[in-house]
């Protein structure tokens, strides 16, 4: 995508809102201008080149044109922080829209935190860009009256003016990028330090008992001393930049002061002129050096806007920034449930599903599953043979290489939007909970009756859990709230499969957190419901016993289907999982 | 205004007295500089009465030529003062971080327990960071600031009483007013940053859950929650932003007065004869002079009022004091040693319920002991005791014959060796992982360790060997493999009795039998206290303790328990097997 392109969609998403920020920014700058005119006003008339001279009327001048500034300033501020906040705030909605659409587990191409980088980091560089283009449309009103009025008193003079800022302007578009690089060295050595002691002190006991604590301290300094040096180099840059232009300036105020010098002598050229040479020469350095630390970010932003494009790849660049509403205003409604299916599950077929991880060996190649209506299936086999992306294949949230997936014989044709709620429902390996209401977690944000609440906790064992709970339901989780374990965040994310009151229910190893018992006093609940559909990756012997049907997995195959007694019977695989003895239950 | 002044100073002392030079080097800068900001303005007003007067073109190129050469330095000092000011302030800064950090490390567990590590940071990092600035700037900055303002004030009295006066008593309500202002943001950006946290952290959250988002057709309510946040964070932020510009916007009307005074006063100076127009363009040029460092001092007080916070945030970490103290053995018996414990009881705070409770048992030099229990059964708070992460609140421990309270935290842990299930990683290459940071352990050492535990094929695997950098909190290594390396690490101190806190989660098969290797090879020849998960654990034992609610339930001799079938170690086995037989 064309940075031009980009700029000027997020120009255009708020056209007006645009313009009045521009307008006001424009008047900020303007302003100065009149400043400068009333100090020479203010020569002119002491030194009798102005008849009737009045004082106090220029000081009131000075005083009403810094009230009209500062109502332009105020007005600025509003306009620009909504400004600023529609462009970042419309990206940050079309990246996560866009990621969200694709399929669940390849969703993000690199961390979630390193994405929230992205959403944070890169969607702030365009909103700063958009915001300075308005400063820019400013500033350069103000050159442009700027350069009119000194040339309009000496065209000579004004050349001196305008030549060492220039300079300056070259200077710092040159350094912008240099400039961000050793900021960025300087922020990541530091983020270096903050997340070793991080570690350290999340591991405390370990490194005192090692007696480690010297060792460990010498280290932090180290890591301390590289921040140290790269924190000064980041600042001898900025300070070297600034010394240039200060030097820029005085030498040009020095040429001035000769030139000017000869003029005045001469007689034709004032000191209230010169008074408006000197006072715009400060200005307008100020402004140079913003023209070019504008110029150098236009690399920087258009290097933001590829990182974003990255975040969704196969979906079009305009999608990025596409206008979309984003209810900053006005109703807001939260989003509807799922409209029951004309079409409830009778067969659900997979048909030589095959997927292989980029730039591993790792995938399944062509299985095949049936089952029907009220059918218990477990998927079992030994860690990496396939289970969870046998499972995330069929539910759409990777992209399949080959292979077909029919829902009551018919081919599914956009699996990751299909194999939803109301359909089929999904509790992953390690799930994930948000940070809300245990209740916020599992109806996610539906309108959903109580009773139906109740049976999902029932079903995922987790009255107990609620019961202890001082706010029960209404318990917040997460970060800022009650931390669960593992066992309880697995059974919360069950619950909220329940609740979802799908056809088809895909649950991913749930042993890994629970205790035996626990599990088996769900599946008693699941099997109290006949008309239940379930699809289980599981090696406990309370699933493969209940099971109407099993799949045993080894190296992303199938290598044996069907019950367990004759699966125990022919197949060594089968024969191998079941003598694993599972964990003794004394964390019961 | 809450700035504590005797802390600032015994503070100040002791991390800037070491760079005695530096500070002083930094005196000089700032003052030369002064003296050159003072100088302009008069270079100007001589030029322009010259240029106004007769005299000659000579002249006008001799005060040309001094103001460039004047202002050529002053931007030269100012950089130079600046840099040095840093420096002064990064190493005192780095020098108080590494204190703090030594402080904090040799704390026992149980302020550990009652500090994240993310409060800690804020306060090593977050606190020491605004100290820093404390350190070389602020307080030499409002030193050096008050000094220019100072310096100005009595050159226009030189010039003229009244000029003296009136632009004395403008700069003493500038600053005034404006440092009365200053803070007036400050709530708003707060609230604002906080909206912005809960923002981002909602989608950390969502972004790494859109697995189960998309299988359970959640992206409306996610979208739902996203505009939510949207909607709640803009008006705080346009807040924000208006409160930042109008403390702009009120500088620029104060200084706006300023001009005006200024030129009042110069216009009455005029008009009697007093001055020169040169004279009236230097006053103007003074009157500018002031802006900058009337700015500064604002910005400088909010900083001392926040650094008051740190400080004292700061001062009080370093009075904290360790509850475990150093006894005075320090040395333990070389080879395998025994455990005693009399009578021993223990809570994590005064008035909570005992967590151990009067428990005793002998274990004898190289015997093992199998502990088990529920959770919450007491089980690591003792193998904790064992290691003195804490001390008994009654009765005592002995290792080797000697009370944990008697000997030196160093020569305990030097014998005493403790895995725990959930092995701590760094960030950081395997070598440090294994050694922790020690680089007194060769490399031959760490490589003949791993291969003999079998890890060997593991670090083969891995792209620079040694030298790879493991991922944040050790993704990518199955929990087996990690219990591997954190007992490497017990092989590598050699002690005398082992601790070990067995992993609890599912294993596969490979990994599992080289831990079992890994176990048999540390005990030989060596005491073991192991909190068993695994039957293969449990029948390596000598001993069985089983606790329930913080009191022994159980003990004696595996081999006796197994043969009373009343006893609650073969209850125990009868439930654990029973899931094989269902």
């Amino acid at each position: 995508m064309r940075m031009f392109h980009a700029v000027r969609r997020m120009i255009l998403y708020r056209p007006y809102l645009y313009l009045m920020n521009a307008l006001a920014w424009a008047a900020v700058y303007m302003f100065l201008l009149l400043s400068g005119l009333i100090a020479r006003e203010f020569f002119a008339g002491i030194t009798g080149e102005q008849a009737d001279f009045n004082v106090l009327t220029i000081m009131a001048m000075l005083i009403a044109v810094a009230l009209a500034r500062v109502s332009c300033i105020l007005m600025g501020a509003y306009t620009d922080a909504t400004l600023r906040f529609s462009v970042s705030g419309l990206l940050r909605h079309n990246l996560l829209k866009g990621v969200l659409r694709r399929p669940g587990a390849e969703a993000l191409s690199c961390s979630p935190g390193e994405a929230v980088s992205y959403f944070r980091d890169d969607a702030e560089q365009v909103e700063d860009f958009i915001s300075w283009t308005s400063d820019m449309l400013g500033t350069i009103g103000f050159a442009v009256a700027a350069m009119g009025i000194l040339i309009s008193i000496s065209p000579r003079i004004a050349v001196f003016v305008f030549l060492p800022l220039f300079v300056v302007m070259v200077v710092f578009q040159k350094a912008t990028a240099r400039f961000e690089a050793y900021r960025q060295a300087s922020r990541d050595s530091t983020a270096a330090v903050t997340g070793f002691m991080g570690e350290v002190f999340g591991a405390v006991q370990s490194i005192q008992l090692a007696q480690a604590e010297q060792h460990v301290a010498h280290r932090l300094q180290t890591l301390n001393e590289v921040r140290r040096r790269l924190a000064l180099r980041d600042r001898a840059f900025s300070l070297l930049l600034d010394s240039f232009t200060g030097s820029s300036v005085s030498l040009g105020t020095g040429i001035i002061l000769l030139v000017a010098g000869q003029a005045m002598q001469a007689g034709d050229f004032s000191v209230g002129d010169f008074a408006l040479f000197v006072n715009y020469l400060g200005l307008a350095t100020g402004f140079s050096e913003f023209f070019g630390f504008f110029l150098g970010h236009v690399k920087q932003t258009s290097v933001a806007l590829g990182r974003m494009l990255e975040l969704l790849p196969g979906l079009p660049a305009e999608d990025l920034v596409r206008a979309n509403h984003l209810f900053l205003q006005g109703e807001l409604s939260p989003p509807l449930p799922a409209p029951r299916t004309e079409d409830p599950l009778r067969v659900l077929a997979a048909q030589g599903l095959s997927f292989r991880y980029p730039n591993s060996d790792k995938g399944i190649a062509g299985i095949n599953l049936t089952i029907q209506r009220g059918e218990f299936v477990v998927v079992t086999g030994r860690i990496g043979a396939g289970k969870t992306t046998f499972l995330r294949a069929l539910l759409g949230l990777v992209t399949l290489q080959s292979g077909q997936v029919l829902w009551n014989e018919g081919p599914i044709q956009n699996l990751a939007d299909f194999m939803t709620p109301p359909r089929v429902a999904f509790t992953s390996q390690v799930p994930i909970l948000f940070s809300d209401t245990i209740r916020g977690n599992i109806v996610l944000g539906e309108a959903t009756a109580e009773h139906t609440l109740g049976a999902a906790v029932h079903s995922a064992v987790l009255e107990p859990d609620i019961a202890g709970f001082e706010m029960g339901l209404d318990t917040v989780v997460g970060s800022k709230g009650v931390r669960l374990s593992g066992g309880q965040v697995q059974r919360v994310s069950a619950a909220r499969m329940f609740a979802r009151n799908a056809d088809l229910l895909v649950f991913d190893d749930l042993s890994s957190a629970l205790d035996v018992d626990t599990e088996r006093q769900m599946w008693e609940r699941v099997f109290a419901d006949p008309n239940r559909t379930c699809l289980v990756v599981s090696h406990r012997q309370a699933a493969l016993r209940r099971a109407d049907h099993i799949i045993v997995l080894k190296d992303g195959r199938v290598v044996d289907e069907g019950k367990l007694d004759a699966l125990l019977e022919r197949c060594d695989e089968m024969r191998t999982l079941m003598n694993w003895r599972d964990d003794i239950a004394l964390e019961a | 205004m809450g700035i504590p002044l005797r802390q600032y100073y015994r503070l100040l002392a002791r991390y800037l007295s070491p760079q005695k030079r530096m500070v002083s080097l930094l005196g000089i800068l700032i003052v030369a500089n002064l003296m050159l900001q003072l100088a302009r303005p008069q270079l100007l007003r001589i030029f322009v009465d010259t240029a106004t007067g007769t005299r000659s073109d000579y002249a006008l190129g001799v005060t040309a030529l001094a103001f460039v050469i004047v202002a050529l330095l002053g931007s030269a000092l100012e950089a130079c003062s600046e840099y040095v000011s840093e420096t002064v302030g990064w190493t005192a800064a780095n020098k108080l971080r590494g204190d703090l950090a030594a402080h904090c490390l040799a704390l026992d567990m149980s302020f550990h327990k009652a500090h994240t590590p993310g409060e800690l940071i804020e306060r090593l990092d977050g606190d020491v960071t605004k100290l820093s600035r404390f350190f070389s700037q602020l307080v030499i900055g409002v030193f050096a600031n008050a000094l220019l303002l100072v310096g100005v004030v009595i050159v226009l009295f030189r010039e003229d009483y009244r000029v003296g006066i009136g632009l004395g008593v403008f700069t003493l309500s500038a600053v005034g007013v404006l440092t009365y202002l200053r803070g007036i943001a400050v709530p708003y950006w707060a609230a604002t940053r906080q909206l912005s946290g809960k923002f981002y952290g909602f989608l950390a959250e969502h972004l790494a859950g859109t697995e189960d988002i998309r299988a359970n057709g959640a992206r409306g309510y996610v979208m739902f929650r996203f505009f939510e946040q949207l909607r709640a964070w803009l008006p705080a932020m346009r807040k924000a932003y208006v409160a930042d510009v109008s403390l702009w916007g009120a500088t620029i009307l104060t200084f706006a007065l300023g001009n005006a005074i200024a030129f009042g006063l110069s216009a009455y100076l005029w008009a009697e004869g007093l001055v020169t127009i040169g004279a009236i363009f230097m006053i103007i040029q003074y009157t500018e002079l002031l802006r900058w460092p009337i700015e500064q001092i604002r910005n400088q007080m909010q900083e001392l009022q926040r650094a008051g916070a740190s400080i004292a945030r700061v001062v009080s970490l370093l009075e904290k004091r360790s509850r475990v103290v150093d006894g005075h053995v320090s040395a333990l018996p070389s080879g395998p040693l025994s455990v005693e414990l009399r009578g021993t009881s223990f809570s994590y705070e005064p008035d909570e319920d005992p967590v151990l409770q009067d428990i005793t048992l002998r274990l004898e030099p190289g015997k093992v002991l199998g502990l088990l229990g529920r959770t919450g059964s007491g089980k690591t708070t003792l193998a904790r005791l064992l290691l003195r992460l804490y001390d008994p609140t009654d009765g005592s421990v002995e290792i080797g014959g000697v009370s944990t309270r008697d000997t030196t935290l160093a020569a305990l842990r030097s014998k005493v060796a403790f895995v725990t299930q959930d092995v701590q990683l760094f960030q950081a290459t395997i070598r440090d992982n294994l050694t922790l940071f020690d680089p007194g352990v060769t490399d031959n050492q760490a490589l003949a360790v791993l291969s003999e535990l079998g890890l060997g094929a593991w670090l083969d695997s891995q792209p620079l060997g040694l030298d790879t950098v493991l991922a944040p909190g050790g993704a990518g290594m199955s929990a087996g493999e990690a219990q591997l390396l954190a007992l490497a690490r017990c092989f590598l101190m050699d002690p005398g009795l082992v601790v070990l806190d067995e992993a609890s989660s599912r294993l596969d098969p490979a990994t599992e039998h080289l831990l079992e290797r890994a176990v048999t090879r540390l005990l030989a020849n060596r005491t073991g206290v192991i909190i068993a998960h695994r039957l293969e654990t449990v029948e390596r034992a000598d001993d069985i303790l089983i606790l329930e609610h913080g009191h022994v339930i159980e003990h004696g001799s595996r081999v006796d328990l197994l043969h009373q079938p009343d006893s609650r170690f073969n209850a125990l086995l009868q439930t654990g097997l029973k899931e094989l037989l269902v």
